[in-house]
């Protein structure tokens, strides 16, 4: 027994040491799992190691990122930023990340959703828009035809060489380029809505998002939503209305008032999720002059299904019947001003050279602002954007694009006019 | 065990701890510059510790060489490089922890900061500078308060490897044997500074003390792991990587400890100062 007691104080290091550990070991079991539990060591050090640096250099991405779904699923850096097929890899710090983040990183995990997206206008048919087959592959022209082969054979947009690069750089790409053709073969990214490192699905379901681009004279969706039923309903009843809730779990009870995704997109009570969105729609009220889509009654089906949420059957009927006809109606007033100005092209009192010529701009505006907000109007509950913003400026525009084609005829007639259009 | 470490005189410590300082300062000049490297050296102040790492040695170095550090510019010389090493560690503790615990403090940040223990050692080689001119005359004293100053660094050591490897979420289990042999060495330092006469106590301390050795060996060698083969190559790869030096400091750490606990073994204790 003496001779263990000379070892006493060395036991009672020990105790001491072992403690250290011991409370070494509980601390850290009490951390969060996404900071201690990761599948490789490469993520094991993306965990801890880029948040070193990033917490310093660009401190709120990592606090996004914290803050999202993303991080509480365990979901780590590299797992987004790591290079996929036909990604450019770059060597960052010790770490093999992409040079740039496309629809394709997320779609490693959100294959279904990047599917949906990549069927919509949102993908490859929103940059034709702008520039036309340019910069598309043969493979992404011929996956945005198979879905919109109206969108795929046309040339970059008139007004490009007219506005000047900058514009288009800092004004249409910047909504456009959710379907720009990317590399690695994908289109756009999601981050256009979800946002980047907060991923967030609330952000998605929020108007003010769609609003981003979704605004302004030519297709005023936000403006009509706010002026709407449902747009007040949702300024009045925010803190009620939880946005977070899991698409495939959404209710009326989450969500009792919709948003634009709520419609267009939204698992609500149990019908399917789309990130497609144009599948509920029915009608191609972006066109001058607007036709049926080939989904047709099976958009309209889909999206009648969503009403029926919170209306009954006849009232849906009824105001999609109201709605068309302000379609009719329109297209039949786009139609009359287009033959006007068609009939001043003919007659050679104006050029072939699209916007440069007053007039041409006036017809312009006759159907892509006033004709769209008539037409939204009307589908999305807008009554003063049907009336006043639509309507009573297309009246007032039909009469001006009338005045001015008698003028020019006139000139024509009296030998003020040349072959141009111009006195 | 400590009397085959041999019979060295109290002088010969203080030589000895003087090389050690010497040692160590220049070392540190190449280990905050690859540290800071990876920072991009952002704050000017960033240069600070590696240009005091390059010119502290050069101010002790004269006395180290003629083996005499009681010459007035050797003896004061070294308090002033002792002092400033003080100001540097503090300083450099306050700056990293600036990083990111003093913006929100919790232990997440403490781990994520930059790590706030290591400038310190600084601070641990100023007072051993301090402590070879202040103890001349009691070798005992001497013994002891470097062995204090060995249990702080190992104490350093415990906090710096728990951080370190919580960064990575201790994900392979050797991870944790840093923790566990400065755990073990702080609490036998700690004791031996506590009951500094046990024979036993400072024998199975030494013991541990070359196995420490071993482990800052091993450690390297597992650090060293780490970095792909053309990592030298690129300076970045082995700023990002585990730092391939880190380990080394149980080994340091052990050379000062052992230093210690043969003075304590050797020396009698002047009771009257004690």
């Amino acid at each position: 027994m003496e001779r263990w007691l000379r070892f006493k104080y060395v036991f009672i290091a020990v105790f001491l040491g072992t403690a250290m550990v011991a409370a070494a070991m509980i601390v850290n079991g009490m951390r969060p799992q996404v900071e201690t539990r990761q599948p490789t060591e490469a993520l094991v050090r993306a965990s801890g190691k880029c948040a070193q640096c990033h917490r310093e250099q660009t401190g709120a991405v990592v606090h996004e990122y914290e803050l999202s779904k993303h991080a509480k699923a365990g979901i780590n850096c590299l797992d987004c930023h790591g290079p996929v097929a036909g990604q450019k890899p770059m060597d960052h710090n010790g770490f093999t990340i992409a040079t740039k983040l496309t629809a394709k990183n997320c779609a490693r995990c959100h294959a279904e959703q990047y599917e949906q997206y990549a069927r919509s206008r949102h993908a490859g048919s929103a940059w034709t828009a702008v520039h036309g087959k340019d910069g598309f592959t043969d493979a992404q022209l011929a996956e945005t035809a198979r879905f919109h082969p109206e969108a795929v054979d046309r040339s970059a947009n008139s007004l490009l060489g007219l506005e000047g690069n900058s514009a288009v750089v800092a004004g249409c790409e910047s909504c456009h380029s959710v379907g720009r053709p990317n590399e690695d073969g994908s289109f756009g990214t999601c981050t256009v809505c979800h946002s980047r490192h907060a991923a967030s699905i609330e952000l998605a379901r929020l108007p003010q998002t769609c609003g981003q681009c979704h605004m302004g004279p030519d297709h005023s969706q936000i403006e009509i939503y706010s002026e709407s039923k449902h747009g007040v309903l949702f300024e009045a009843q925010r803190d009620r209305i939880d946005l977070s809730v899991p698409p495939d779990r959404l209710t009326t009870n989450d969500m009792p008032v919709p948003t634009c995704a709520t419609c267009h997109m939204s698992g609500l009570n149990g019908i399917g999720t789309t990130h497609d969105t144009t599948e509920r729609l029915s009608w191609y009220l972006f066109a001058s002059v607007s036709d049926k889509r080939p989904t047709f009654a099976q958009g309209q089906a889909h999206m009648k299904q969503v009403c029926t949420q919170c209306h009954v059957q006849k009232s849906i009927d009824a105001f999609y019947q109201r709605a068309e006809a302000v379609v009719a109606s329109t297209n039949q007033k786009v139609h009359a001003v287009t033959e006007i100005v068609a009939g001043l092209r003919r007659d050679g009192l104006l050029t072939p050279k699209p916007f440069d010529e007053p007039i041409e701009f006036m017809e312009f505006d006759y159907w892509h602002y006033y004709g769209r907000t008539a037409k939204h109007g009307a589908f999305m509950g807008g009554a003063d954007f049907v009336q006043w913003h639509g309507n009573y400026e297309l009246l007032r525009l039909r009469t001006e694009i009338e005045a001015a084609a008698d003028e020019l005829r006139r000139r024509a007639a009296s030998g003020t006019a040349t072959s141009e259009g111009t006195p | 065990m400590i009397r085959w470490l041999g019979t060295l005189s109290c002088d010969a410590r203080r030589l000895i701890i003087e090389i050690f300082v010497i040692f160590n300062l220049a070392f540190l000049a190449v280990d905050v510059y690859v540290a800071h490297l990876a920072n991009h050296f952002e704050h000017t102040t960033e240069w600070l510790p590696v240009a005091f790492s390059v010119f502290g040695p050069l101010v002790l170095l004269p006395g180290a060489i003629r083996r005499n550090l009681d010459r007035p510019w050797a003896y004061f010389g070294g308090f002033a490089v002792g002092f400033a090493a003080i100001v540097v560690g503090v300083a450099g503790l306050v700056f990293h922890l600036h990083s990111a615990f003093f913006a929100t403090p919790s232990l997440k940040n403490l781990v994520y900061t930059a790590p706030f223990i290591a400038p310190l050692s600084y601070a641990g080689l100023g007072m051993l500078l301090i402590l070879n001119r202040l103890e001349r005359s009691h070798a005992f004293e001497h013994a002891l308060w470097v062995t204090i100053l060995a249990l702080g660094g190992f104490v350093g050591n415990f906090g710096l490897s728990l951080a370190d490897h919580a960064v990575n979420g201790f994900f392979r289990v050797p991870e944790w044997i840093p923790v566990f042999a400065a755990a073990l060495a702080s609490s036998l330092l700690f004791m031996v500074c506590v009951v500094s006469r046990d024979r036993v106590l400072i024998g199975t301390t030494a013991v541990v003390m070359v196995a420490e050795v071993a482990v800052g060996l091993l450690g390297s060698f597992f650090h060293l792991q780490t970095l792909p083969g053309e990592a030298w190559r690129h300076l970045d790869v082995v700023t990002h990587r585990a730092p391939p030096f880190a380990p080394m400091l149980f080994a340091d750490l052990a050379v000062l400890a052992l230093i210690g606990l043969h003075g304590l073994a050797r020396e009698p204790a002047d009771d009257s100062r004690l």
